[in-house]
């Protein structure tokens, strides 16, 4: 039926509609009348014949690649008709979700004043967020989890994160043989030292920054 | 109470009377070695050993002189090792190259028989713990946006190091601590630089927290081998160039021409790098108001350093609104000043 309707808007758009006085105008007497599912018909014959005519494709396999065609319009539709159900409901979702926090909003800006009245909506709203609870706690562990690989990263390679350190390796085996004394004059040299500005206000800045005293 | 309580008590006493923090900061240089500690008129103490050594063959008469001549030696497998900024003067009057046992800013791999050396300049400049278990914050690299490194054998290995000699060592970045010396009056916000011997260390920092660290493997050494390249000298002959007081932005002679040409080269490779990496937007901060570079480090102490610096950063469009940017007052021991800041308020 879909190609006769389809025939039908073609038909539709391609022609012009006239009245009985007009085609008299036109000097004529007689029309002929043809209804679309007739030219539908047509159309599909010419079609088959065309393509029996090419001795590509049987007729057997044409009418079965006219119903796959059907079949595959049939289920694009079904489709489309659960995606526009799906949109619906998170629109429904969302709609619930923003009566809960204008409800929440007035709960604590007023105090508890309005509480009431925007009791039964959140209600309404918690019902929908409750059935959407498991999606949303996934989604905050994801985030939860990929926020910790990447401070992890981070802190690796700053090189003075917790997590350089719980990785540590032991190298001590190196110094085994640079316990005993070595031949040296170093206790009799003196090294040269140079003095430097103070650290306190460095340091009552950080102390500050922490929070401490 | 044992001994050791004893001590500590004695320690604390010490440091209530005279508000002398515990806690030393040690800048393990590629070129140089610094260890700053408080002293009791507020100010810091550092302690600088340049990080090179020099074998000589060893007899009685050399000893002999090297005692008299207060140079610091070693005897090490029948050799004697002269160690310190005596073993580069040495150098460069015999024309000789130093040993090294840094590279890039990370242990050398050809030099791990240096490592008992090491550790005497080490204990020499750090002194002993003022109580069991002083902290003792010392520098690490950044991994290179330049070259593929590793900073894990070489901050486990002075982990170690420095445990051993009584400590408790923990590690800082190096340009982590150039904030902690410089940046006190921005809150510890904004950018610490640190051009070393081996690397180039940058950092970005919010109130203290570091958003971002990473190096180049570019610094001092790189200049210096440039320079003995085209010169045809000994890399501790152009080190002696570069160190003998001039200005990048005046060169009086083709050595000097030499040494200016590869400092502008690197001040702008360093500046094209971070640029670049802070342009790739991962973990970066935005701020609402410039922020200030600090630069520190001994290859940032020439004439001229921080004029060329501006000169070069001018040429750039920087994705970060900037404010000052200044060279340190005490540039050579910045970097173990932050790490006494860090090591002192017991930063982790």
């Amino acid at each position: 039926m879909e190609t006769v309707n389809d025939i039908r808007h073609a038909l539709s758009a391609r022609s012009r509609t006239a009245t009985l006085e007009q085609l008299a105008s036109e000097g004529r007497k007689r029309v002929r009348l043809i209804k679309a599912e007739h030219v539908a018909a047509m159309i599909a014959a010419a079609v088959h014949a065309a393509v029996d005519e090419s001795g590509l494709v049987s007729k057997e396999e044409a009418d079965k690649l006219v119903e796959r065609s059907r079949d595959e319009f049939r289920s694009l539709m079904r489709d489309r008709q659960a995606e526009v159900q799906r949109l619906a409901e998170v629109e429904d979702l969302l709609r619930a979700r923003d009566q809960e926090i204008a409800a929440l909003k007035a709960q604590l800006a007023g105090g508890g004043a309005g509480v009431a009245g925007a009791a039964g909506t959140a209600s309404a709203g918690t019902a929908a967020t409750a059935a959407a609870a498991p999606e949303i706690s996934a989604a905050l562990e994801k985030l939860a989890g990929s926020l910790n690989d990447r401070l992890e990263k981070l802190g690796r390679k700053m090189g003075i994160s917790a997590a350089v350190e719980g990785e540590e390796v032991k190298f001590d085996g190196l110094f085994k043989d640079t316990g005993k004394s070595l031949e040296s004059n170093m206790e009799n040299i003196q090294v040269k030292q140079k003095a430097g500005g103070g650290i306190a206000a460095n340091l009552e800045r950080l102390k500050k920054l922490k929070g401490g005293s | 109470m044992t001994q050791h309580d004893n001590h500590g008590a004695r320690s604390a006493q010490k440091q209530a009377d005279t508000d002398v923090a515990l806690g030393k900061g040690l800048d393990i240089g590629t070129a140089n070695f610094a260890a700053a500690v408080q002293n009791e008129d507020g100010g810091i103490t550092v302690t600088v050993e340049r990080n090179a050594f020099l074998d000589i063959p060893s007899d009685v008469y050399s000893k002999n002189m090297l005692t008299k001549l207060k140079v610091p030696y070693v005897v090490h497998n029948g050799k004697l090792v002269v160690i310190g900024e005596a073993a580069f003067e040495l150098a460069n009057v015999f024309g000789r190259e130093t040993r090294r046992p840094m590279c890039d800013g990370l242990i050398s791999p050809n030099e791990v028989d240096a490592l008992p050396m090491m550790k005497l300049i080490i204990s020499k400049i750090l002194g002993e713990p003022r109580t069991a278990g002083e902290n003792c914050y010392f520098c690490v690299p950044a991994p290179s946006l330049d070259v593929d490194n590793n900073v894990v054998y070489h901050q486990g290995l002075f982990e170690s190091m420095i445990n051993k000699m009584g400590f408790n060592a923990h590690a800082i970045n190096e340009a982590h601590a150039v904030i902690f010396a410089e940046l006190a009056e921005s809150d510890f916000t904004g950018i610490g630089l640190s051009f070393g011997g081996g690397m180039a260390n940058a950092c970005i920092a919010y109130k203290s927290i570091p958003c971002l660290s990473f190096s180049v493997a570019r610094g001092g050494d790189w200049i210096d081998k440039n320079v003995a390249n085209v010169l045809g000298c000994p890399r501790s002959k152009a080190t002696y160039i570069k160190e003998r007081g001039i200005d990048i932005r005046d060169p009086k002679s083709r050595e000097e021409e030499a040494v200016t040409i590869y400092y502008r080269s690197l001040i702008s490779y360093v500046l094209t790098n971070i640029k670049a990496r802070f342009e790739s937007g991962q973990n970066m901060p935005s701020f609402n108001t410039p922020v200030d570079i600090a630069c520190a480090g001994g290859t940032s102490l020439v004439g001229g350093f921080i004029e060329v610096f501006r000169e070069e950063f001018a040429k750039i469009d920087f994705p970060i609104p900037v404010g000052r940017i200044f060279r340190s007052e005490e540039a050579l021991t910045a970097v173990a000043k932050g790490c006494l800041v860090a090591a002192a308020i017991g930063e982790s």
